[in-house]
């Protein structure tokens, strides 16, 4: 917790091993078990830090957990510490996704299987909810120091995207630039009346 | 099979994609229409892929194994691992014009809309599970859990499997 911003690579290693070992579950699993990690256990970033990651992630193409990974690597150690991070999230689960793929697979179709996934995806989706929540609360947070405007500016783009999403009628990327747009011209606005007055 | 368009197949697919299954569509198509997977594999990797560790996105690599053996899953492999590394130069762009007062709003608001769209998906998620008292006791026993921060992930997953197997 106290000092130790850049831990050895052997810490680094064992941190991520774990990780990419126990998050079954998906990515959301995979997510919550990262927070908790990186910002609760280790302290190796900020909580503001690590949603400032997860918003920025989400403009890199291909898998997000992956791009977060390599930003909390670099910050922990370098050039180093993303091989090493990475190398220690992926190996364990490519490994067990290989062995399940080559040996496992007539399993996933047994019923004992499919009723113990009924009950798995609906607490997935409650882990999500509770680190979606966790990811909220910093921008909401700031949003509130700043006066009601800016937390209903908030509160309408996280509705707004919402009803953006729902059908997915809409790309995803247009949702997120639009909203990134509207916040981008909302905080320039008011840096520029605060500065007149 | 050509392992270098075969590879070039996965690797545009998550190039112009986010998320761990945004490159689904692209491979999908491409794949079908060489014949190189057929949409039984699809349906197996992606099962597999809900039941291995790790981030989302891993089902490609159990589409590889299953479509070209153990080239075809570290060529996947390879495939998802170089599209995340430009973050970096996202990152670059945003560390020098980070005190323009418009890009904090910028990252702000994108972080916001993102938690709207995580929500939604995960409604989606929970409606493929079907919504039931039993799905949404599970659901709410899991945040209580969680909320804890004593019962490890991996705990809360088995647990909610089990009571699922229990209470038919």
């Amino acid at each position: 917790m106290e000092p130790p911003h850049q831990p050895t690579l052997a810490k680094i290693l064992r941190v991520w091993s774990l990780l990419g070992a126990q998050s079954f579950g998906g990515g959301s699993a995979t997510l919550t078990l990262i927070r908790r990690a990186v910002v609760e256990e280790q302290g190796w970033v900020s909580a503001e830090e690590f949603a400032r990651f997860w918003a920025l992630v989400q403009l890199a193409p291909g898998i997000n957990l992956l791009a977060l990974t390599i930003l909390i690597g670099r910050k922990t150690g370098g050039a180093l510490g993303i091989a090493v991070s990475l190398f220690g999230l992926l190996f364990p689960s490519v490994t067990i996704t290989i062995l399940l793929t080559a040996g496992f697979a007539r399993v996933a179709h047994a019923s004992l299987t499919q009723e113990a996934l009924s009950g798995i995806v609906p607490a997935v989706v409650g882990l999500g909810l509770v680190t979606v929540w966790q990811i909220a609360k910093p921008p909401l947070v700031q949003s509130r120091a700043e006066g009601k405007d800016s937390v209903f500016l908030a509160l309408l783009l996280i509705v707004g995207s919402m009803a953006a999403a729902w059908r997915q009628h809409v790309p995803v990327v247009l949702i997120l630039m639009s909203a990134a747009v509207l916040g981008a011209a909302w905080s320039w606005r008011r840096s520029a009346r605060g500065a007149r007055s | 099979m050509n392992p270098i368009l075969y590879f070039w197949i996965f690797l545009k697919a998550s190039l112009f994609s986010t998320g761990g299954s945004g490159n689904l569509p692209s491979i999908h198509a491409d794949l079908l229409a060489r014949g190189w997977a057929s949409d039984g594999e699809f349906g197996e990797a992606l099962t597999i892929g809900q039941l291995s560790p790790g981030p989302s996105g891993l089902w490609v690599i159990s589409l590889g194994y299953l479509t070209d053996g153990l080239r075809g899953s570290l060529l996947a492999l390879l495939a998802i691992l170089l599209p995340p590394m430009l973050i970096l130069g996202v990152e670059r762009l945003y560390r020098r014009i980070q005190h323009h007062p418009a890009v904090e709003g910028f990252v702000r608001g994108l972080g916001l809309a993102v938690v709207g769209v995580f929500v939604v998906a995960m409604f989606g998620i929970l409606q493929s599970a079907g919504i039931s008292p039993r799905t949404m006791t599970i659901a709410a026993g899991a945040v209580g859990l969680a909320l804890t921060r004593r019962v490890p992930v991996i705990g809360i997953v088995a647990l909610a499997g089990l009571s699922s197997v229990l209470w038919r």
